[in-house]
């Protein structure tokens, strides 16, 4: 009996605090902006709305603090792309750099070509001897290209030397500067002859020119043609110092090379005319 | 009165965090609701007319603070924890899994009385599938947080009783 009233009182205080709930919210759906507080409810907020409004900043300020944290994560990952994207780019910049520069080059390897009255091939220089005994070079041309041996080897800027050993694939070339290598030579201007050959260094030594020769540093040496294997006229290199001895007969000279044989990367080989 | 200032006053400080700090913390649309489980709690341990009202009391305060309309949370609340109340004393709390399953179910009820409400009174968009996932994060995020919320309800009535 007493489980039975008590049943009763709990569902009438549920269907009271029911109605009061549905006559609330019923009052609220007739005021044009569905929002009715009244005076308790008014009191609540004025009570209320300060610490909330306290708790919204607490809220505000720690939300900052870690989109701040959040921002310095995204920025570090943001840097470590960007710097990826930097080194790739400068890749691709110094390779493009590489690519003009060679392209540069090509052309003009092809125009000297053209002016060049035999036939001739571009090389590519694949190799150099490592030790500073011998000045030699190795080229991806060889005999199956039509190179064969003496075959005078030179750039737009002047001669680079002979090939003195062929492969099918390869050849090697002794550079002007090498101590076995020996061309006739003229002056360019008076049009006398001489001798230059390789010491092994840097420079070139020109022999065997008359005393009475007029010369000065800065004249220009070109092949003569004699000999059999450079053809007439090719620059060799410039006089950048006399030497005359008293009493001699001849005068020698230091000639530096035209060509920059320590950095050569392309070069043409003149091919025999058959 | 000393127990309605104590359930007051927790009601409050629930209304207030979930008004301003909670409702930031978003996951996938569903927000953490303390006073689900409270009202669930108070109900399961002391009885469906305390539950029905410490959910009333709760659901009109939250609507108060919301700035929607007042009475919409207060209702479905209300409704929650007279049902939790007719498993008074028959769940064990000391298990977790209990309070959580009760809450995950209560929120479910909760939510579809929601829908029911929105489509009815023209509040709300009405029931849709699209709300089903929000709708379970929302049952496993109060489910979380009931068994911790269960042990406080309980440790004030130990309290309250001595």
């Amino acid at each position: 009996m007493t489980e039975l009233l008590l049943a009763r009182r709990r569902a009438a205080i549920f269907l009271g605090l029911f109605l009061l709930a549905v006559v609330i919210l019923t009052m609220q759906m007739r005021t044009p902006d569905r929002r009715q507080v009244g005076p308790i409810g008014s009191v609540m907020l004025a009570v209320l709305m300060p610490v909330q409004s306290a708790m919204v900043r607490i809220a505000d300020r720690v939300a900052a603090v870690w989109a701040q944290f959040s921002e310095i994560g995204r920025l570090r990952v943001e840097n470590a792309r960007l710097r990826g994207q930097v080194g790739a780019l400068r890749q691709q910049v110094a390779a493009f750099r590489e690519a003009a520069a060679t392209s540069e080059r090509m052309q003009r390897l092809l125009k000297f070509r053209e002016q060049l009255s035999s036939p001739a091939l571009a090389a590519r220089a694949i190799g150099r001897d490592p030790s500073r005994w011998f000045a030699t070079l190795v080229i991806d041309r060889g005999s199956r290209d039509g190179i064969v041996r003496n075959a005078p080897v030179v750039t737009p800027d002047g001669v680079v030397g002979r090939v003195i050993e062929v492969t099918p694939t390869t050849a090697r070339v002794l550079l002007i500067t090498d101590s076995r290598s020996a061309l006739g030579v003229l002056i360019q201007d008076s049009r006398d002859p001489a001798v230059v050959e390789g010491r092994g260094g840097r420079l070139l030594h020109l022999k065997y020119l008359s005393r009475t020769t007029k010369v000065s540093a800065g004249d220009i040496v070109v092949t003569s043609g004699l000999g059999g294997v450079f053809p007439r006229g090719l620059v060799v290199g410039r006089i950048v110092q006399m030497m005359r001895e008293e009493g001699a007969l001849l005068q020698d000279a230091e000639v530096e090379p035209a060509a920059a044989l320590d950095r050569l990367e392309e070069v043409l080989v003149l091919l025999p005319r058959y | 009165m000393r127990r309605v200032l104590i359930y007051g006053g927790l009601l409050v400080v629930a209304v207030l965090m979930q008004a301003t700090w909670l409702a930031r913390v978003e996951v996938s649309g569903a927000i953490l609701d303390p006073l689900l489980p409270i009202a669930v709690a108070v109900g399961v341990l002391r009885g469906a007319t305390s539950g029905a009202a410490v959910g009333l009391a709760g659901g009109l305060l939250q609507d108060l603070l919301s700035g929607g309309p007042l009475g919409v949370n207060g209702l479905i609340k209300l409704v929650v924890g007279f049902a939790s109340g007719q498993f008074e004393r028959s769940i064990y709390i000391e298990n977790p899994l209990l309070p959580a399953v009760a809450t995950f179910a209560a929120t479910l009820l909760s939510e579809v009385l929601l829908l029911i409400l929105g489509a009815v009174s023209g509040l709300g968009p009405g029931p849709s599938l699209d709300a089903v996932p929000r709708i379970l994060i929302a049952a496993v995020l109060n489910s979380a947080v009931a068994p911790f919320l269960f042990r406080g309800v309980r440790s004030i009535e130990v309290r309250l009783d001595r």
